[in-house]
């Protein structure tokens, strides 16, 4: 890997805690071990309520929380120069020499790449979704996520699909793209201290109960799967709009004693809902990476799924059961798993995740990326906007305009508050002591 | 741990492994995480649900929508005919008479069975709907007195665009009995547009037994005249298309007795929509790009019942 290489990272993007998934837990878990590994790790997202301004996570992650007000589903308004002058401040402030932006339809990671870019900052991108092409919303989406794509240094995916989804969807040489799966704090998901007795088995769900999340494809297979097998129970932790229906189901079905419905199950409950079950049933209907799989795996559970997007990439097929996303498929699948259960050994299971998956390694790989983007070149204005020019007829020429107008405004700026006037931020030493082998898990937080 | 970290540096072991499509158990030694392999893009579909589109069905199927188009344009015909007073209002009364009876008629012989009661029940029913109309036509018939006459004409003519704009070419908004499907946003928007429309221009009008005559007459073809060329439709093509080749020549002829500019427009209409179009949706056919992969949200194989 060549000399250790300090960076200084800017991770930016809507999502981030107090919010809570698959993309806010990514960018915690590799600023960790980032951090850990002697760079410096700073993040950027927008206001959530009060929570406004600059705060101080574990190992002395900073983290800005930009004022900046989410509109929708937490994204901010899209305001193409809204965010130019704070992006420079905190670039500036921070020394910042790389910035990461994380989701394809975080408007903040936008705006902030953009800016970065105008600015001369090397920038990688991690797309966490999968989008399709033939709705309008995915239409506007592709195209925006072109503009930021076409002078990004280098991507990340989080699986082989997602990249070929997003190499579809940009237009990016696919060499450019990098394939980093998210990982599991194995430390935080380990399996029931005793074995569960077979007599009754328990099944576990837990997602957002959306049609994204195949909820119906649930209220299908549930009914089928307790009449086949009596001995099976199912826990349903979740909540959304579909809820009502699997209630429906369960009373229609008569089936109160046999399906439990936890509602929404807090990520810090997870395991030890997880804990109770021996299968975990997945149902989505579209997923790029799917996290809640390796938390069931590290817990020891056997996991039935359907065969959706990058799922089948996530797990060996000794440990997973792939179904294809219909009934019928499923409540085969869910019985060969029940087959297959003496076989499992749920400690064997954990011992094995801990090998596949691990945050450091996602780190040490992501800096390779680093050191990669740091060795392009840059090139003058002139030249990046000419791969604008190839994003489309009419979205070409908007976008080149828009590049413009934002290298215009980002001088006038520094007419307005030079560089020099801007104050440098010190660095902290935090105590080495403190986290030498601490696991990642306990996410502690203080108030400044 | 170790071993993973063995993975990463024993990119040198002699034996290259097989780079294998799975994201677990670290980069996978002899291939950089940008690693493109040769199945890249294997499982992508293009123009799997590409339709081969064939002229003449086009071009056939375009007569539906100038059909339509002849309907509205003798409805049009119509109005004027009653605000020159060329046509009276006994003329009018006959007019509709025979247009609910021949409607009746059609879809009698066309609807398989219809049962004797369901019958009787519309006829109730048309008959209190004509009573009420009735009734309120001297409202009508005042309803837009203080509103200039040009400003009429132009909003008659722009809810009569709107409602051709988003009338439902492919079925009727008044359902057959026994229809399933609920009508759609726009069908009904494009319904109430025809439904203001013919109002408004029936405020125009001399008397009331007039505006009475044209919102009864507007009404019966807006409303049912879909409905029974859809049922025509339904039980034979070859009686839709001679149909239909009718009203266009009638529509025609009509027209140019009344206007000889008006005459060409809608000429150059027909031959836009039945000709023109066809051709041209074929041609941008070879256009469409369609791409499915792995990445495309799973379909539902069931019909979901909320």
């Amino acid at each position: 890997m060549g000399e250790p290489e300090k960076h200084r990272i800017l991770m930016v993007s809507d999502f981030f805690y107090p919010n809570f998934g698959g993309v806010e837990n990514h960018i915690y878990y590799l600023s960790q071990c980032l951090i850990k590994e002697g760079h410096k790790v700073v993040v950027m997202t927008h206001a959530y309520q009060n929570r406004s301004g600059v705060r101080y996570m574990t190992n002395g992650l900073k983290v800005y929380y930009v004022p900046w007000k989410p509109f929708l589903m937490q994204n901010t308004l899209p305001t193409f120069f809204g965010t130019l002058s704070i992006t420079r401040t905190i670039l500036i402030r921070e020394k910042i020499s790389l910035v990461h932006g994380h989701q394809a339809f975080s408007t903040l990671c936008h705006e902030a790449l953009m800016h970065a870019r105008t600015m001369g900052y090397k920038v990688v991108f991690t797309d966490h979704s999968l989008y399709g092409f033939s709705d309008v919303g995915s239409i506007h989406m592709n195209k925006v996520l072109q503009f930021t794509l076409a002078d990004v240094t280098q991507a990340i995916c989080v699986s082989h699909t997602s990249k070929e989804n997003t190499v579809l969807r940009s237009g990016l040489p696919p060499e450019k793209v990098y394939v980093i799966p998210n990982a599991v704090d194995t430390a935080m998901f380990t399996p029931a201290p005793e074995r569960l007795s077979r007599d009754e088995i328990v099944i576990v769900v837990i997602s957002r109960l959306v049609y994204r999340k195949g909820a119906d494809l649930l209220v299908e297979v549930i009914p089928e799967v307790c009449r086949l097998h009596p001995n099976v129970r199912f826990i349903v932790g979740g909540d959304g709009p579909k809820r009502v229906r699997l209630e429906e189901m369960r009373e229609k079905h008569s089936l109160q004693d046999r399906v439990d419905m936890l509602g929404a199950v807090p990520h810090a409950k997870v395991r030890s809902v997880l804990i109770t079950g021996h299968i975990f049933l997945n149902s989505s209907l579209t997923e790029a990476f799917c996290i809640a799989i390796l938390e069931a795996a590290s817990c020891g559970l056997l996991t039935v799924s359907t065969r959706v997007g990058g799922v089948p990439e996530v797990l060996p097929d000794d440990m997973v059961v792939l179904a294809a996303p219909d009934p019928t498929t499923m409540v085969h699948a869910i019985t060969r798993a029940i087959y297959m259960l003496p076989q499992i050994d749920p400690q064997d299971m954990h011992n094995r995740m801990k090998k596949l998956y691990s945050w450091p390694d996602v780190a040490r790989r992501t800096e390779i990326v680093y050191n990669r983007a740091l060795k392009c070149s840059n090139p003058p204005l002139l030249d990046r906007l000419s791969r604008y020019l190839t994003c489309g007829t009419w979205a070409g020429k908007i976008f080149c305009i828009v590049m413009i107008v934002n290298f215009l405004l980002w001088h006038l700026l520094q007419l307005w508050k030079p560089d020099k006037d801007i104050e440098v931020v010190p660095d902290i030493q935090l105590p080495k002591s403190q986290h030498e082998e601490t696991p990642l898990g306990s996410r502690k937080e203080e108030n400044l | 741990m170790i071993q993973m970290e063995a993975s990463i540096s024993g990119s040198s072991s002699p034996t290259h492994p097989k780079w294998r499509k799975v994201v677990y158990g670290g980069m996978q030694p002899g291939f950089g995480d940008n690693h493109t392999d040769e199945s890249f893009l294997e499982e992508m579909i293009m123009n799997a649900n590409v339709v081969k589109r064939d002229l003449l069905k086009v071009v056939l199927d375009a007569v539906s929508i100038s059909q339509y188009l002849c309907i509205v344009a003798l409805v049009v015909l119509v109005w004027t005919y009653t605000l020159t007073n060329t046509l009276t209002e006994k003329y009018l009364l006959l007019l509709n008479v025979s247009l609910l009876g021949s409607g009746f008629f059609i879809l009698l012989l066309t609807a398989d069975m219809i049962p004797f009661n369901l019958l009787l029940n519309y006829l109730l029913k048309n008959t209190f709907f004509i009573t009420a109309l009735y009734m309120l036509s001297p409202i009508y018939h005042t309803l837009t007195r203080s509103i200039s006459s040009n400003s009429i004409w132009a909003l008659t003519a722009s809810l009569l665009i709107l409602h051709l704009f988003l009338h439902n070419y492919s079925g009727s908004t008044v359902k057959a009995p026994g229809a399933l499907d609920n009508p759609t946003l726009t069908s009904n928007i494009s319904l109430n547009a025809s439904i203001v429309a013919s109002l408004l221009i029936s405020s125009r009008l001399p008397s009331r037994l007039h505006v009475f005559a044209i919102v009864l007459f507007s009404l019966q073809v807006f409303l049912f005249a879909p409905l029974v060329t859809y049922c025509v439709k339904k039980r034979s093509f070859k009686l839709h298309i001679c149909f239909s080749l009718q009203l266009l020549v009638l529509t025609l002829v009509f027209t140019y007795q009344l206007h000889k500019l008006l005459f060409i427009v809608l000429l150059g209409i027909f031959v836009f929509v039945n000709l023109v179009c066809p051709y041209w949706l074929i041609r941008i056919q070879e256009y469409k790009f369609e791409i499915n992969g792995p990445w495309d949200e799973a379909k539902l194989c069931f019909n979901i019942t909320e």
